[in-house]
């Protein structure tokens, strides 16, 4: 049962990312950009979704620590490589977009500067889990240091209304707006795209269950 | 207007057609690099997630087999 309403939230999601996609390639230009802004509809959910997972990280390695349930480390790390995912796609395509729009692929600017080190942060977090063998302590490790990553977080979200930045303001609470017609395409892009995240959890959730199953296995192979 | 549209010269023409075709093209970059990341991304939890399954299989069968012998 609950495999059916993860694959089908999965389907939904993909019929509409495929439907928008239809959608959006049909918008007209926007009038100093071209067409190139339509990178948009994908640029900003992909970091909805990867700022998501770094949300429900944060929440269950704070809930492993007080609870010590495996079940929440599970969870963190699901969510942590799901949105790394989300957060290297939201990258290359910021990247490429600037190079059109700014004539440079990367630019050391507050945004930029710390959206690349959350990447490397949660990157890390997943190299620390690899290197710690014995699995409380690398649950207990990898909750703190997920505590610890997340504070990056609202930086990289309020940078560019904290410091003079190459990236431009936010087209929502920025003083900018949308037409109705786009900003439904958007917003139907940033419900698929977290819907997406939390398919891809999901099943990663259940890999981290069928390790600890290997590893349980082991265990008793040895005690034979 | 009329003045406005002769000080237009065919360099900026040519200018513009590119940047229009450059956009196209970057366009079809950024949503390329996001659907191929995406696709890696998955067809790399596939790969574990036969790896595991096989995993599982091969170590209840050597328990078998263990308890068997046992």
């Amino acid at each position: 049962m609950r495999d059916k309403i993860i694959y089908g939230i999965g389907i939904a999601a993909a019929a509409v990312i495929a439907w928008n996609l239809y959608a959006i390639w049909g918008l007209p230009d926007e009038v100093n950009q071209g067409s190139v802004y339509k990178i948009i509809f994908f640029h900003v959910p992909m970091w909805a979704a990867g700022g998501t997972g770094a949300v429900t990280s944060l929440v269950a390695s704070v809930l492993f620590l007080i609870t010590r349930k495996f079940k929440l480390d599970a969870l963190a790390v699901a969510s942590t490589e799901v949105g790394l995912a989300f957060l290297t796609i939201g990258l290359a395509t910021g990247s490429i977009w600037g190079r059109q729009i700014w004539g440079i692929w990367w630019t050391w600017d507050a945004r930029l500067t710390s959206a690349l080190i959350c990447w490397i942060l949660y990157a890390g977090y997943l190299m620390l889990r690899r290197a710690v063998e014995e699995p409380t302590q690398r649950a207990i490790f990898a909750a703190v240091y997920s505590i610890f990553a997340f504070i990056d977080v609202p930086i990289v979200f309020f940078s560019i209304k904290w410091w003079r930045t190459q990236h431009p303001q936010p087209v929502f609470w920025g003083g900018g707006s949308f037409p109705p017609d786009w900003t439904r395409h958007f917003l139907w892009n940033m419900a698929a795209m977290i819907a997406l995240g939390v398919v891809l959890t999901a099943v990663r959730y259940r890999q981290e269950e069928a390790q600890r199953e290997i590893d349980s296995l082991r265990r008793m192979a040895h005690a034979l | 207007m009329y003045l406005l549209l002769a000080q237009i010269t065919v360099e900026d023409l040519e200018r513009e057609k590119l940047f229009l075709q450059h956009n196209y093209q970057f366009l079809t970059f950024g949503l390329m690099a996001a659907w191929l990341i995406l696709a890696i991304f998955v067809l790399m939890m596939f790969s574990r997630e036969r790896r595991l399954k096989r995993e599982i299989a091969s170590l209840k069968a050597m328990l078998e087999e263990k308890s068997a012998k046992a």
